[in-house]
């Protein structure tokens, strides 16, 4: 092949060579892109034409191509051609070969003349072929460039607007999760931030804030429930929920010390809004007990420390009774009234803690809407009725606490104001707990009563060694005071006015709280009203009467003051009106009017006694003194009242008892006579009760008398004995007339004065025991008054000699006398001069000791009866009496009556009457006189027998007969 | 009575009107000043154990009124008192000249051997003094007394007053001075029994006194 590619290239350039060839115009671009089988028989054409050039031998020469020729499938010509030739065995003919090489010439020439002219012949139609070709070539690269430029700008065109969209669209949906979940983010932030913020509310104590935002938290955690974090976020919450509710716990208790509206509302709102409404009322109840025990354990160890400083022993782990034993008597009252002070605040909260809810109560039933939510009423119902039955409770601790700590020490020796203070504050909380729960406090009242009788038992002991002590050492004088002495002067008495003047405080100022519209039992003294900030315990008893007694006070003080100012001048220069004013003011505060009690019986002899001034000795004074003490102790004391009454009765008695013994028995038997039975049965009463015999006790050993035994002792006093200063055995002295003047009227003023105080005593003590009052007034104040007549008769009994006087009648005087005498017996004229005597010392008396004029009739009453008797006992003495001698008789004791009521205003003069029938009965007929004997059993047997004797019409018989009738019911009785 | 005692001594105390004898007393017994003091009226009476020299004693305390018109009651209690505070008023020369007439009272009505204690009173008013230590201390010595000045408002000597003459009697006794078994003496056995022996002594003794 590679030969034949020579052959046709060389073939080639021969014709490029042949200038003047028509193919002059071909291009060379398209003989290149002739294929080279068209080109080979182009050339081979171009070959053979060129030299001979007929149509119709070409055609035969190409019809003598052989056939193999135009298979155009693998032939190579040259190839065919040589194994045409023979083999090489045989000898090659030039001439065949040239021969061939001609007839293939001719072919070739024929074949490219062919080609030649079909190419001539289709030239143009190739040219144009061609530029069309070249056409289409053109506009399909045209068509190509718009292709890829559409494409490039479509591809463009769909990066630019579809991905960038969808993307932003993917971005923005992005976004918003995120925005989202930045939201979720700060708001777990805040939330976990908010716990800050929660402590900080529950130091400003904003617990229902607090409450509140805990619970929006737990809210929004719960909606955060998906993340993570949140689970941690939440039970914190929970824990400080929990904390916050521990602290609202503490809040809560610390209303139980001090409550503050704002702040237990506060509270309130809280627990409301943790939906623990009752749990909180309970829990409260729990604090407010164990405030009342904390309270008191707190006030009582602080003094036990403060005092007990030096031992060093640990105080704080003792249990409270204990620790109340070690309380000092010195610190006690102060102990005990910031104690009460303490339990007091405790209460007050309780109370405004009532009140407050109460108040809610009412403002939500005024708006209405608390009767749509049951359970909340419920809730109300409960809380309610929770906080009225913790009232009985709250006060049964604290009457527990005070109880313990009271009855731990012994008050025996306390001084009795101290003692008073103690039972002030006692009584005034025993009020408190009245207004506070209706509590009628028995464990107070039991404490204060068994305190008290201690107490008193002691006290009284003391005070009645004590009178016995003043009653021994008293002289019975006259103690001047002023002649408008009141015991209402004295300061001890100066209770019952600031007494009165307080219930009436008490009574006025009922309370204006609306609170207690609500029926109770409870009384309302307005405790929980009036002490708002302070405490009914500040300054004991003072702050209340602190006016009321500057008040008394100054009239004490300038009663006094006259007294003093006064002193050795008469009493006239007080103005009158200044007396009426004391005396209105007086009876203005009084619950007793004294003007109408004491003037009853004794009117005449009264209204003398007033002017001159009560008698009263220092002793009584200091009777009257304890009175109003034990008055006191009374009024504060109510429980012993009637224990307090009957040592004030055992006082009077013992009082009276000593008069009687001192003035009174002197006479000895004889005397008794005199008494009345009402009075002698007292004494009696007395002696038996109240005094112990020292005779009683035989001394076993001489020298060493058995000491009377406790149980002697307990109830009962020594007799006392008379001081030495006194002398009863001066005749001149009228045997200690002034003595026993001021005596038996300090005693009867006593009486007058316990009169005056019989409806204050009377209201003091219980109903029940009344009739030991009324009994004691009736048998012995009443009966005090009669002392008079044992004690005066003493000395009417020894001031005059009777016993001469009988003797003188007896013996000087005849009375069988024949002759009317014009002048009287002279016994008369002694009997006179005695009474002139006796006039004359009773005048001296008066002048140191004013008498009152009762008593100076008591006297004379019986100076008068004694000589009147002695007088019948000397008439009825006359064994023989005649007409004459009965009228000297009537004589002398006309001289006798006569002379007399110059002396004494004493009318009528007693037993006048006695003496004078006497005589006048020896003028009477048989039959009358028999009548008079029956009737006048006044007289003894041997006056009467006497005077039947005398009569001298009698015949003997009859005489007889009536001597002895008269022995006879004599006898009988 | 609970308390124990081996001596009880009668005790009075006298002196012009506002010199402060009750307060004395009061600041004796209670141990604080008496605020709200009034006159007093007759006699009043305190009493407190104190311990002289090992001894316990009690002393029963007559106060006075000092007012001329109580005289005539107040006099009856001088019999037999053992001791005697004469208190005047230190701010009150009128006080301190009457003392002549109160001890010839003390000397005449009571025991003889009555010891007395000269008071002066009122010592915080300082100021006010009218009554020099000297002068007082110099009547004092004159008179044999016991002297010494107070402050009823204070307390100061208050106790040593009572105490020193309290102490002085006791001497008197251990001396035999003094015989406690003698009528009006003012002292008494403390001791239960003895005093009950004392009591019967007396009581058969008196109706013979003619005192």
């Amino acid at each position: 092949m590679a030969q034949l590619k020579q052959k046709f290239k060389s073939l080639q350039n021969l014709i490029q060579k042949q200038p003047d060839s028509q193919k002059a115009t071909k291009s060379p671009e398209l003989e290149v892109n002739v294929t080279s089988a068209e080109l080979t028989a182009e050339a081979v054409v171009v070959k053979e034409k060129a030299p001979v050039y007929d149509p119709q031998v070409d055609q035969e020469i190409l019809d003598s191509i052989e056939k193999d020729y135009f298979d155009s499938q693998q032939f190579d010509a040259s190839l065919f051609e040589l194994e045409k030739l023979p083999e090489v065995g045989e000898s090659l003919e030039l001439g065949q070969i040239d021969s061939d090489r001609q007839r293939l010439r001719g072919q070739l020439q024929a074949v490219s003349k062919k080609v030649s002219d079909l190419v001539l012949q289709n030239h143009s139609a190739f040219v144009d072929e061609l530029h069309r070709v070249i056409d289409l070539q053109e506009s399909l690269q045209t068509a190509t460039v718009v292709c890829k430029n559409g494409r490039r700008q479509l591809s463009s065109a769909k990066e630019r607007f579809t991905t960038a969209s969808l993307g932003l669209l993917a971005n923005y949906k992005k976004r918003q999760k995120l925005v989202g979940l930045l939201n979720s983010m700060s708001t777990i932030k805040t939330l976990q931030r908010t716990d800050i913020r929660l402590r900080e509310m529950l130091e400003e104590e904003d617990y229902p804030g607090a409450i509140q935002l805990c619970l929006e938290c737990q809210k929004a955690a719960s909606t955060f429930r998906h993340y993570k974090c949140i689970s941690e976020l939440s039970s914190k919450l929970q824990d400080t929920l929990e904390m916050i509710e521990e602290q609202l716990d503490v809040a809560l208790s610390k209303t139980c010390g001090n409550f503050d509206m704002k702040y237990y509302d506060k509270v309130q709102t809280a627990y409301r809004l943790l939906g623990k409404t009752q749990t909180a009322m309970d829990q409260l109840h729990m604090h407010f007990t164990s405030a009342v025990h904390n309270t008191a354990f707190t006030i009582v160890l602080g003094y036990v420390e403060l005092t007990a400083a030096t031992s060093g022993s640990n105080f704080q782990k003792r249990q409270y009774n204990d620790l109340c034993k070690n309380v000092t008597p010195e610190t006690f009252t102060s102990c005990l009234i910031d104690l009460c002070k303490a339990l007091w605040e405790v209460m007050k909260s309780y109370h405004q803690t009532m009140e407050w809810h109460e108040q809610k109560d009412k403002s939500l039933e005024e708006s209405g809407s608390g009767s749509t939510n049951v359970d909340a009423h419920f809730t109300r119902r409960y809380v309610k009725q929770k906080l009225e039955h913790g009232l009985s409770r709250i006060w049964g601790d604290v009457q527990q606490k005070v109880k313990t700590y009271i009855l731990s020490t012994d008050l025996s020796y306390f001084k009795f104001d101290e003692f008073i203070d103690v039972l002030d504050i006692i009584n005034r909380l025993i009020m408190i707990g009245e207004e506070f729960c209706g509590s009628k406090s028995e464990g107070l009242q039991d404490s204060i009563r068994k305190q008290s009788v201690n107490y008193f038992r002691n006290y009284h002991r003391a005070r009645m060694d004590e009178l016995k002590m003043f009653l021994e050492n008293e002289a019975w004088q006259l103690c001047p005071v002023k002649a408008n002495f009141s015991i209402m002067q004295l300061q001890e008495f100066k209770f019952l006015r600031s007494h009165a003047q307080q219930q009436r405080n008490i009574i006025a100022t009922p309370t204006q709280s609306p609170e207690h519209t609500v029926p109770t039992n409870r009384p309302n003294y307005g405790f929980f009203t009036k002490f708002d900030n302070s405490s009914p315990f500040d300054l004991p008893a003072q702050e209340d009467e602190d006016e009321e007694k500057e008040d008394v006070m100054a009239t004490n003080g300038y009663m006094e003051d006259r007294q003093l100012s006064v002193d050795s001048e008469s009493d006239e220069d007080i103005p009158e009106e200044l007396k009426q004013d004391f005396v209105d003011e007086q009876t203005g505060e009084l619950p007793v009017k004294r003007p109408t009690k004491l003037p009853k019986s004794h009117s005449g002899s009264l209204k003398r006694q007033t002017k001159l001034g009560p008698v009263l000795t220092n002793t009584t004074l200091n009777v009257i003194r304890l009175i109003g003490k034990y008055a006191q102790m009374m009024s504060v004391l109510k429980p012993i009242a009637f224990d307090v009454i009957i040592c004030m009765s055992q006082i009077f008695d013992y009082y009276l008892y000593t008069i009687y013994s001192f003035f009174g028995i002197d006479l000895g038997d004889v005397n008794e006579l005199s008494l009345s039975n009402k009075l002698r049965t007292t004494l009696k009463r007395i002696k038996d009760n109240l005094i112990y015999e020292e005779q009683q006790v035989t001394p076993t050993t001489p020298g060493v008398p058995t000491v009377p035994t406790a149980e002697e002792k307990k109830d009962k006093f020594g007799q006392p004995y008379l001081s030495g200063m006194v002398d009863l055995s001066v005749r001149e002295s009228l045997y200690g007339l002034a003595a026993r003047v001021v005596a038996a009227e300090s005693l009867v003023f006593l009486a007058e004065q316990f009169e005056y105080l019989q409806p204050t005593l009377d209201n003091m003590i219980p109903q029940a025991k009344k009739a030991f009052l009324q009994q004691f007034y009736s048998q012995t104040v009443t009966t005090a008054v009669e002392i008079r007549k044992p004690v005066y008769r003493t000395v009417a009994a020894k001031s005059i000699d009777y016993e001469n006087l009988f003797n003188l009648m007896a013996t000087t005087v005849k009375w069988d006398i024949k002759d009317i005498m014009s002048q009287h017996s002279s016994y008369v004229d002694r009997l006179l001069q005695e009474f002139h005597a006796f006039n004359s010392r009773l005048q001296e008396v008066s002048r140191r000791v004013p008498i009152p004029k009762v008593v100076e009739h008591i006297l004379w009453e019986y100076c008068i009866r004694l000589s009147n008797r002695t007088f019948v006992e000397g008439y009825a003495s006359a064994k023989k009496c005649t007409n004459e001698g009965r009228a000297l008789m009537q004589l002398d004791f006309q001289q006798f009556l006569m002379k007399l009521e110059k002396l004494t205003d004493l009318r009528p003069i007693p037993d006048r009457e006695y003496v004078e029938a006497y005589i006048k009965a020896y003028y009477l007929p048989e039959a009358q006189l028999e009548l008079w004997v029956k009737d006048h059993r006044e007289y003894s047997v041997k006056q009467l027998v006497s005077i039947v004797n005398c009569v001298d019409h009698k015949n003997k018989k009859a005489r007889q007969r009536l001597i002895n009738s008269i022995e006879e019911t004599w006898n009988r009785r | 009575m609970s308390e124990t005692y081996n001596f009880l001594f009668k005790f009075l105390v006298i002196g012009s009107a506002g010199t402060g004898k009750s307060c004395i007393l009061h600041q004796f017994i209670e141990n604080k000043f008496k605020e709200d003091s009034n006159h007093t009226i007759g006699v009043e009476f305190g009493s407190k154990v104190v311990n002289v020299g090992g001894k316990s004693v009690k002393l029963q305390i007559w106060d006075t009124a000092g007012q001329e018109r109580f005289r005539s009651v107040t006099r009856s209690y001088y019999r037999g008192a053992a001791g005697a505070l004469l208190v005047y008023d230190i701010t009150s020369r009128e006080t301190y000249n009457a003392l002549t007439n109160w001890l010839t009272d003390a000397r005449t009505l009571a025991s003889p051997n009555i010891v007395i204690v000269l008071v002066g009173n009122k010592k915080d008013l300082e100021q006010e003094r009218e009554v020099t230590f000297l002068e007082a201390s110099r009547f004092a010595q004159e008179n044999e007394l016991l002297f010494l000045e107070t402050s009823a408002l204070t307390g100061e000597n208050v106790e040593e007053t009572f105490l020193k003459c309290a102490r002085s009697i006791l001497t008197k006794i251990e001396s035999g001075e003094l015989d406690p078994e003698r009528m009006g003496s003012g002292i008494q056995y403390g001791d239960a029994s003895l005093r009950r022996l004392n009591r019967q002594n007396t009581s058969t003794k008196r109706p013979d006194c003619q005192c």
